[in-house]
């Protein structure tokens, strides 16, 4: 059945992209910011789009090339929010080069088109094109500064390895073929051979680069430092909660990870990624560096819930996929007004709170909220998740979770210790923040403290949406 | 020649790849590298469709546009390595330095 009608979210995403693109060839250099509206204005329509059609039901399209379903819909929904903001935030970032706004502002409609069919994909043929797509057009991103050599170098260390995790997930496909005749994604046999689980593993590794997990974290510090600051907020978001929410299709339902005793190997994987994460990002003196450490320990907070693979986990990782988006866009969008003026080291941090009280305390919200203290969003997303693991026997994933979170305590409180109790370094003037920076840190501040203090309607929106169609 | 003359040349492949992207200094041979690991997918897909499901298209089908999506990620390194290229005059990867941490 050819249902193109399911995809129109992502089809008019795509037309639009281009339209950005072709806008960009007219357009002279002067008027090219009006690129960056058009761009977030029309991710911003997709996204009230699928906002509307969340409560359609279930349906397959094209066979069973993908589903349109709750699951599916909720990460879109996550995609196009990160999308919008960090588009409103690289409209206040100076160093992009506005010769060629339309197609920064393309790329990231078309990487966010890109993780839209990544989340509704459910053969693996569509998986992987999808994922290229993301891939390609981040790459370009990442390296965006072209005559900043950090950007140049971030990128290609971005590329090399996300090449090379492509090439390791596409033979692990080619292997699965060969196992169950087919790329469609559907319940395996009970006993699998020995060519299915190395399939199965290879796949895992290729997820795991981009979901930037231990041992396969090396791109991220660097590509997220060299990145310009609203592609880091991007990477470090939407195509990470994308690639969980694959990972969770694979590996939840369709693939238990019980059934074919690959539960240890997640669990001592989420176990290493935050460890390392947490434990590397104690020596960063650079804030970019830091947040890329975070994000990665964060990512093993997250694969708690898919080692579990009861339903509650399956929730818990949803709610805290939504939780931090806003946490993580509240600190980049601080971050980004303090390295504009001040560059990204540490002390650009210091004597924050005698200059901007107001951008201080929403940093502070959404690093406690990163660090996981109550009454903030990012503790009810972690007690979801810890106490998944809890109620399915494995408590030592709980031990290590909350362990790793009190140490993370730590190199986040490096960074409201320099805003609260350290002299400003040059003039004591208030920062100059963009407007459009005011988007992000609203969104944020809204999401951590009001779902931090009454979570029910998320929680009773991601049990409503925990649904996957197989 | 059975399947598993095939599946033999392809894991070859794979691991001449894999040893070649873990051990080259050179970007353009660590590319190279890459689209040997990518064509060891190929054949094992040709081979897999041919000798087990050959009712089928699907492993041709995706078998195409790995080869669509290997030139394209080709195209986009080589321009990221003429960018870095211009910048710091090397295309060795110990030479790319600047971040650490």
């Amino acid at each position: 059945m050819l249902n193109l009608g399911l995809l129109r979210p992502e089809l008019i995403l795509s037309g639009l992209a281009l339209a950005v693109m072709l806008a960009d060839m007219v357009l002279p250099p002067t008027r090219s910011r009006w690129l960056y509206h058009l761009a977030w204005i029309s991710a911003a329509v997709v996204l009230a789009l699928v906002v509307c059609a969340l409560a359609q039901p279930a349906s397959r399209g094209t066979g069973s090339l993908w589903v349109v379903d709750s699951f599916g819909q909720f990460f879109k929904m996550t995609t196009l929010l990160a999308s919008v903001l960090c588009l409103l935030l690289s409209l206040d970032y100076q160093a992009l080069p506005s010769r060629h706004a339309g197609t920064f502002a393309a790329l990231m409609l078309f990487s966010t088109a890109g993780l839209m069919y990544l989340v509704s994909a459910s053969d693996l043929t569509l998986v992987f094109v999808s994922l290229e797509l993301v891939s390609i057009s981040s790459f370009v991103l990442a390296g965006f500064e072209r005559s900043n050599p950090k950007s140049n170098e971030g990128a290609m260390k971005y590329f090399l390895f996300g090449a090379f995790s492509s090439a390791i997930m596409v033979f692990g496909i080619s292997l699965y073929f060969g196992a169950v005749g087919t790329t469609k994604l559907a319940p395996g046999p009970a006993a699998p051979g020995p060519m299915l689980l190395l399939a199965l593993v290879l796949i895992f590794l290729g997820f795991g680069f981009k979901a930037s997990l231990a041992p396969m974290h090396f791109w991220a510090p660097d590509a997220y430092e060299g990145a310009p600051i609203p592609v880091t907020t991007f990477l470090s978001i939407a195509p990470k909660l994308a690639t969980f929410a694959v990972l969770l299709r694979v590996y939840g339902t369709i693939f238990p990870a019980a059934q074919y005793g690959l539960q240890a190997l997640v669990g001592l994987i989420s176990v290493l990624t935050m460890t390392v994460g947490n434990f590397t990002a104690f020596f960063q003196n650079d804030v970019k560096r830091l947040l890329a450490y975070s994000s990665i320990a964060q990512a093993g907070y997250l694969l708690i819930g898919l080692a579990v693979g009861t339903p509650m986990g399956l929730e818990g990782v949803m709610l805290y996929a939504f939780i931090y988006v806003a946490m993580n866009i509240g600190v980049f969008a601080v971050t980004q007004a303090v390295g504009e003026e001040g560059g990204y080291g540490l002390d650009a941090f210091d004597g924050l709170s005698k200059r901007s009280l107001g951008l201080a305390l929403v940093m502070t919200f959404c690093l406690l909220s990163l660090a996981g203290i109550p009454p903030l969003a990012g503790f009810m997303g972690k007690l979801y998740i810890f106490s998944s693991a809890i109620e399915a026997g494995r408590y030592w994933l709980a031990v290590a979770g909350v362990l790793n979170s009190v140490a993370s305590v730590y190199f986040y409180f490096r960074i409201v210790d320099r805003m609260f109790f350290r002299a400003p370094s040059a003039d004591g003037s208030p920062l100059r923040v963009g407007p459009y920076i005011y988007g992000g840190l609203a969104v944020a501040v809204a999401g951590v403290l009001f779902f931090g203090v009454y979570p029910e309607p998320l929680i009773a929106g991601v049990s409503a949406s925990a649904h996957l169609l197989p | 020649m059975t399947l598993a003359h095939y599946l033999t040349v392809a894991a070859l492949l794979f691991l001449i790849g894999l040893f070649g992207v873990l051990t080259r200094r050179n970007v353009i041979g660590i590319l190279m590298s890459i689209e040997l690991m990518f064509n060891a997918a190929n054949v094992n897909l040709a081979a897999f469709d041919r000798f087990l499901h050959p009712e089928g298209v699907a492993g041709t089908t995706l078998a195409l546009l790995i080869i669509t999506v290997a030139a394209a990620e080709v195209v986009v390194g080589l321009a990221l390595l003429m960018a870095i290229h211009r910048n710091l005059g090397t295309a060795y990867v110990e030479d790319f330095n600047l971040l650490k941490g």
